[in-house]
């Protein structure tokens, strides 16, 4: 294959790629605002601490943001996945009249960004009660999920051999009991990988979480961190601990699951 | 059934014991940052508990900037969100706040207190805290910009504070030419598009009389006027009395480089003055010289009124009590507390002649004729989208991106566009 | 994978389960519930409310109530100069950002895709990009970009060239958006790209190199063909957000200097959120649908003939 020196090169690309922004940030949270406005900069801590984590948890009730980016994450990640494992079966296992429109439908969903329809969205939120809490992210975080989601998923259900679930219905099972007994599990990997999609989209979202969850105590990490912001300055070190923290969780999830996520969209809807 | 009715009785004493005995009534007040000095408030605060059983006070914060401020608290109160009962105000956000119904107005509160309040404030307060005949605000605290001059520089070469933009042109170019310091910087002042560069497009605009808009909130905006403001900024960049990277210049920036001793005339609000004379790492603590805007050739000295104004939530639950506590927080007593721990200008004209507070703010005369006038920013609920235009194009004037006259042309357009 | 073939695929087979104890009819009903009711509720209503909205003029902060225009809103818009450089931008943006996320998410999932003996940090640094929330990704770059404390111009300053203000001049300005966009948006395309990888089945590749095929030659008539398929998923993902950019521009410049740098969303974001200008925000917010409509039939055409 590749000769030796081109490997390390290729390696170095990707490594520095993926990793520079972030070990940067890990840099920075060690350093000090005084070696931060310092010029030229510096590249490495000259006197590391941990005084910025410090910072980072007492300044901003951190914790708390980072419970609701979960509770938040969490929530919509199985909310999306309970309605699009019905959508994904009965797209693929059902005699439907409408199953072109319903599909373009469901893609056509990305062709309305969250940003044109914050008012609305947010007049709905007011309307039910929802604004400031929880609810009022679930939601729209679960919709921007379900394409992508139901898409995953039905190639997965194609793959359940059909025979598994008459057997199933033989023995007694309803159909649906046979999409939850039979099919679901079989398709494990599949709703691991919309599962973890999901996930990271929510994690991530920033805009519909600053307009309608700004309220101090359901505000998610990326809200939450803006706010480390002073009036006059932009503290890059607590900010980049807050931030340290905020992107440890995902990592760990991408190091733990990184066959699945991949092997998941291999099976899934990439297929040609 | 016996044990059963027990357990019942029990679960019922539980529940009763767990009720307060009588549930105190939270206020929750929001100072944005820490520059609004929420701890100074507490103090307040704490007394005002101590007097007033049953109410317990808490602040909370939200955002740093004005600009965080008004985003964060626009979106909470379009919600008809209760989360704050009272609310710290930049001045220039009461009146979009009130079109929108957000504060409530305070007149059912303040019946003959009204007039005394307002005949005690700064005459400018009867523009900003009456919006359409009504009480919306009370003042928290006040400010203005001034022009900051190294009074140790001056004496050097025997020039006097300037009175006139010419005047500090002239200085500068003298004291630059034979101070002969890289790093020396003629006048620091706000450039990047921020809320403080609005101001920096207004005051030469001010100075030669003229106004954004009429009594009636119309567009009156005068095109030459205009274009000479710029004009006066682009020619002291021309002439490197302005640094040229003015563009990215925010407040904090102009504080910190005449904290340091990199400048010699510097635009700001007066509670840098404190900075600079207490501050740690000041160099230039005892040779900070304050004085009012400069005019142009021929105008008037014009300066910018800023600071804090309390506004009651119209979705508080609690606004009887929480009246009451603003009534508390803007009397004079609790100014005059405020004034004197944070060496912050008083909005009321009684405490100028206050022994104690001239003690601690020594420049309190040389203040009291520029804030007497002092000129309010456009008073429009569309300010955001004014605010916006002005310190945008400001900038982009600034930074070179646009000229003067292209400039001017693009605020009247835009400003046209939204006022009309 | 065009519409034709997906669609082809998610045929059920001929043989209907007599066992079902429910129609199908009845049973697709309940299963198709949830996703109906959260789109009706979370997509459908909100545009059709930003339609009929965008035909008002109305604004909390004005002193009126809202009133019926019919099109004025748009004939504003369309005489509206910073309407016209946003498009502009974002179009711009798109055609920079798309071939460019492309290119890069292709090397990059090339490289994932040689046998590494450690596979996890190579996964890790492929996708680590992607699970770095937008925002942030754009306030690092700003920093990165920083004139005084960022590490482009220390780079710069390193090897003899002064500093740069890139945030504070245009065309500056819209580089290092792009450069950010390319380098969170790659990641993803990589992702999906290094799994359409992994489908191609390792034969074909020894077959190719048995016939003397070089790597080159393997890549353009092996790999190319056969990746098509995830790339134009890929295309089509990307070119919709990409028209769509929000948070890394206004997380970089928040649309300056001067507005040079102001996608149609963050205009669209500032009338209707910062104004509340909400009839004449509805109104650009429908031209960006219809823009994103008229990108996407483009793209959904072609697919339609499967000539891809």
């Amino acid at each position: 294959m590749l000769t030796l020196p081109l490997r390390w090169i290729a390696a170095a690309v990707l490594l520095v790629n993926g990793f520079f922004p972030a070990l940067w940030i890990l840099l920075t949270s060690f350093k000090s605002d005084a070696e931060l406005a310092h010029t030229p900069i510096t590249w490495l801590p000259q006197h590391p601490s941990l005084s910025n984590y410090l910072h980072a948890f007492s300044d901003q009730p951190l914790l708390l943001f980072l419970g609701n980016s979960f509770a938040v994450a969490m929530l919509s990640t199985l909310l999306t996945l309970f309605a699009a494992t019905g959508a994904a079966y009965a797209l693929t296992r059902l005699q439907l009249r409408h199953r072109g429109l319903i599909l373009t439908a469901l893609v056509a969903v990305a062709m309305f960004p969250p940003a044109t329809l914050l008012v609305p969205l947010f007049e709905i939120m007011r309307g039910l009660g929802l604004i400031n809490t929880y609810g009022a992210l679930i939601l729209p975080y679960a919709v921007q999920s379900l394409p992508v989601c139901t898409l995953v998923l039905a190639s997965f259900f194609q793959q359940v051999p059909r025979d598994l679930e008459n057997a199933a219905m033989l023995d007694g099972c309803t159909r649906l009991q046979a999409l939850y007994r039979i099919v679901l599990p079989l398709s494990a990997p599949g709703v691991f990988t919309a599962g973890i999609l999901a996930f990271v989209n929510a994690w991530d979202e920033f805009l519909l979480a600053l307009t309608l969850n700004a309220a101090p105590g359901t505000r998610t990490l990326p809200v939450g961190i803006l706010l480390y912001q002073g009036e006059f300055s932009f503290p890059w070190p607590v900010i980049s601990a807050a931030l340290v923290v905020a992107i440890v969780p995902v990592a760990i999830l991408i190091i733990l699951f990184q066959e699945r996520v991949i092997s998941g969209l291999t099976t899934g809807g990439i297929k040609g | 059934m016996i044990v059963s009715r027990t357990l019942r009785i029990l679960a019922w004493l539980l529940l009763l014991l767990a009720l307060p005995v009588q549930a105190d009534t939270v206020l929750r007040v929001f100072i944005g940052g820490a520059a609004q000095r929420p701890d100074l408030f507490r103090t307040l605060a704490d007394r005002y508990e101590a007097s007033h059983p049953g109410i317990r006070i808490e602040i909370g914060s939200g955002a740093a900037t004005s600009e965080l401020q008004r985003k964060y608290l626009s979106v909470l109160l379009n919600a008809h969100d209760p989360s704050f009962d009272a609310l710290m105000l930049d001045i220039v956000h009461p009146y979009q706040f009130a079109t929108a119904g957000w504060i409530a107005p305070l007149d059912p509160y303040f019946g003959k207190e009204k007039d005394t309040l307002l005949a005690d404030g700064l005459p400018i307060y009867r523009q900003t805290n009456l919006i359409k005949g009504k009480l919306y605000t009370l003042p928290a605290v006040t400010d203005a910009m001034f022009l900051y001059y190294r009074k140790d520089l001056l004496e050097q070469y025997g020039i006097a504070p300037p009175q006139t933009w010419q005047q500090l042109e002239l200085a500068a170019k003298t004291i630059l030419q034979h101070k002969q310091k890289p790093a020396l910087q003629g006048l620091s002042m706000q450039g990047a598009p921020i809320e403080g560069t609005v101001c920096s497009f207004l005051l030469p605009y001010w100075s030669q009389g003229k106004d954004i808009l009429d009594a009636n909130g119309k567009l009156t905006l005068d095109k030459p006027a205009a274009l000479s403001s710029l004009k006066l900024w682009k020619d002291l960049i021309s002439k490197n009395v302005i640094r040229r990277h003015v563009a990215e210049v925010k407040t904090g920036d102009t504080v910190n480089t005449f904290k340091a001793g990199h400048a010699i005339f510097a635009i700001n609000w007066g509670f840098a003055w404190g900075v600079f004379q207490n501050d740690a790492d000041s160099l230039v603590k005892g040779k900070v010289g304050i004085i009012r805007m400069p005019a142009m050739t021929g105008g008037t000295h014009a300066t910018c009124l800023g600071g804090w104004q309390w506004a009651l939530s119209n979705y508080s639950r609690h606004k009887a009590q929480t009246a009451d506590f603003l009534r508390f927080l803007a009397s004079p007593e609790s100014v005059r507390f405020i004034t004197l721990q944070g060496a912050l200008l008083p909005p009321y004209l009684s405490l100028y002649d206050d022994a104690d507070i001239q003690a601690a703010i020594p420049w309190l005369n040389n203040a009291k004729p520029a804030l007497l006038g002092a000129k309010s920013r456009p008073l429009t609920a569309r300010y955001a989208q004014v605010s916006d235009v002005l310190r945008i194009s400001t900038s982009a004037v600034l930074a070179g991106s646009l000229t003067a006259e292209e400039g001017v042309e693009d605020i009247s357009r835009r400003l046209e566009r939204i006022l009309r | 994978m065009s519409l034709r073939t997906l669609l082809n695929r998610y045929q059920p087979d001929g043989q209907r389960s007599k066992l079902g104890d429910v129609s199908d009819t009845s049973l697709a009903f309940w299963l198709l519930l949830p996703a109906t009711l959260l789109l009706g509720l979370i997509v459908v209503y909100p545009v059709a409310k930003v339609i009929h909205d965008s035909f008002y003029s109305m604004s909390i902060f004005s002193e009126h109530g809202p009133a019926f225009i019919g099109f004025a809103n748009y004939a504003d818009a369309l005489r509206d100069p910073d309407v016209w450089r946003a498009v502009r931008f974002t179009l711009a943006l798109c055609i920079v950002t798309v071939p460019g996320a492309l290119l890069v998410g292709l090397g990059l999932a090339l490289l994932a895709n040689r046998p590494w003996t450690w596979r996890w940090p190579v996964r890790l640094a492929l996708l680590l990009p992607w699970a770095l929330p937008l925002a942030f990704s754009g306030m690092i770059f700003a920093w990165f970009f920083n004139t005084e404390y960022g590490v482009v111009n220390d780079l710069l300053r390193r090897a003899g060239v002064a500093p740069i203000s890139f945030l504070l001049i245009p065309q500056w300005g819209f580089l290092a958006i792009c450069i950010a966009t390319i380098w969170k948006t790659s990641s993803f395309v990589a992702l999906i790209l290094l799994a359409g990888l992994q489908t191609i089945p390792r034969s074909l590749y020894e077959a190719a190199e048995l016939e003397g095929a070089s790597h080159w030659q393997s890549f353009r008539h092996v790999t190319l063909p056969l990746l098509m398929p995830a790339m134009m998923v890929a295309l089509i993902f990307r070119t919709i957000s990409a028209l769509q950019s929000f948070d890394i521009p206004y997380a970089m410049t928040q649309g300056g200097p001067a507005r040079y740098t102001e996608t149609l969303s963050i205009l669209i974001n500032t009338t209707a959120i910062e104004y509340m200008d909400v009839g004449y925000g509805s109104a650009l917010a429908v031209l960006l649908f219809l823009l994103s409509m008229a990108v996407s039939s483009l793209y959904l055409r072609k697919l339609y003939k499967g000539t891809v």
